[in-house]
């Protein structure tokens, strides 16, 4: 039987599932590290030092952060045997907690 | 023909530039979410098309707006803070700067997801349709905040500009 004729085929290759597990994790750690260099001005001072703005290197770590654990995740059997179904509900809820922390943290704080 | 003075300054292309390559990447995602939902073996190559459309101009509004927030939003700032909207500032440019991390990641996430055959695949085609709709969730989130800060400008500079007048 034709997979591509039956639309039938399901799970994804492991760069797709170690992409986006890797996505899920940088979507928190980045609003991880918005509250922690938010809070702590040291941490501030520090990556600023890094890259002459704190903005700068944030959005670098969190492009190293995904693309380092996209290659792991994806080399890892662990992530290669997870429930593909699960994954688009495990990126939905990052995104959708990621972005309410920011909201809600810049909004009071 | 009168010719109209202009004064466009790098500043200027670089925030217009920004807000561009944010809203075409966000109709590049409309354009994969629309594709994936009719996913045939005949537009494979137009939905991978379109998700590395959306991640080249993520990229570029990435880039484009770094810059100009880097380099010339400071001044801005210091505008918005002393005038009537300071969340402007305090809540919308800290959300959104901080958001569109996010949104760079999904959209460089896009070419990664559309590599898969989506036609053949409900899970995949689950997958690129979220993945494309939260990009553009995001990024229309990111281009309202963009409104509210400009204007947050704005109000500062009638605001003192009226005060001169007063004078």
């Amino acid at each position: 039987m034709n997979i591509a004729t039956t639309g039938k085929a399901s799970g994804l290759t492991a760069a797709t599932k170690g992409f986006t597990l890797a996505a899920a994790v940088t979507v928190l750690f980045n609003t991880a590290l918005s509250w922690a260099k938010d809070a702590y001005a040291p941490l501030q001072d520090f990556m600023k030092s890094l890259t002459g703005h704190h903005w700068t290197t944030h959005g670098l770590a969190d492009l190293v952060v995904f693309a380092g654990l996209g290659i792991v995740f994806t080399r890892t059997k662990a992530v290669g045997m997870m429930d593909a179904g699960r994954l688009v509900g495990v990126l939905t809820a990052s995104v959708a907690v990621a972005a309410l922390g920011l909201v809600v943290w810049f909004a009071i704080h | 023909m009168t010719l109209i003075p202009t004064a466009i300054s790098i500043c200027d292309v670089l925030l217009l530039a920004h807000a561009g390559f944010g809203v075409t990447g966000c109709l590049a995602g409309v354009w994969v979410m629309v594709e994936a939902l009719n996913a045939r073996a005949e537009n494979a190559g137009r939905i991978r098309a379109a998700a590395w459309l959306a991640a080249a101009c993520m990229a570029g509004a990435w880039i484009c707006g770094g810059y100009w927030y880097v380099h010339f939003y400071p001044a801005e700032k210091i505008l918005i803070l002393a005038g009537p909207w300071p969340f402007a500032h305090n809540v919308f440019m800290e959300v959104k700067e901080h958001l569109f991390f996010i949104t760079g990641i999904l959209a460089l996430l896009l070419p990664v997801v559309a590599r898969e055959n989506l036609y053949a695949n409900a899970i995949a085609r689950r997958l690129v349709i979220c993945v494309a709709g939260l990009i553009v969730v995001t990024g229309l989130a990111i281009e309202g905040a963009g409104a509210v800060i400009d204007h947050g400008v704005k109000v500062a500079l009638l605001r003192s500009n009226g005060k001169e007048h007063r004078q």
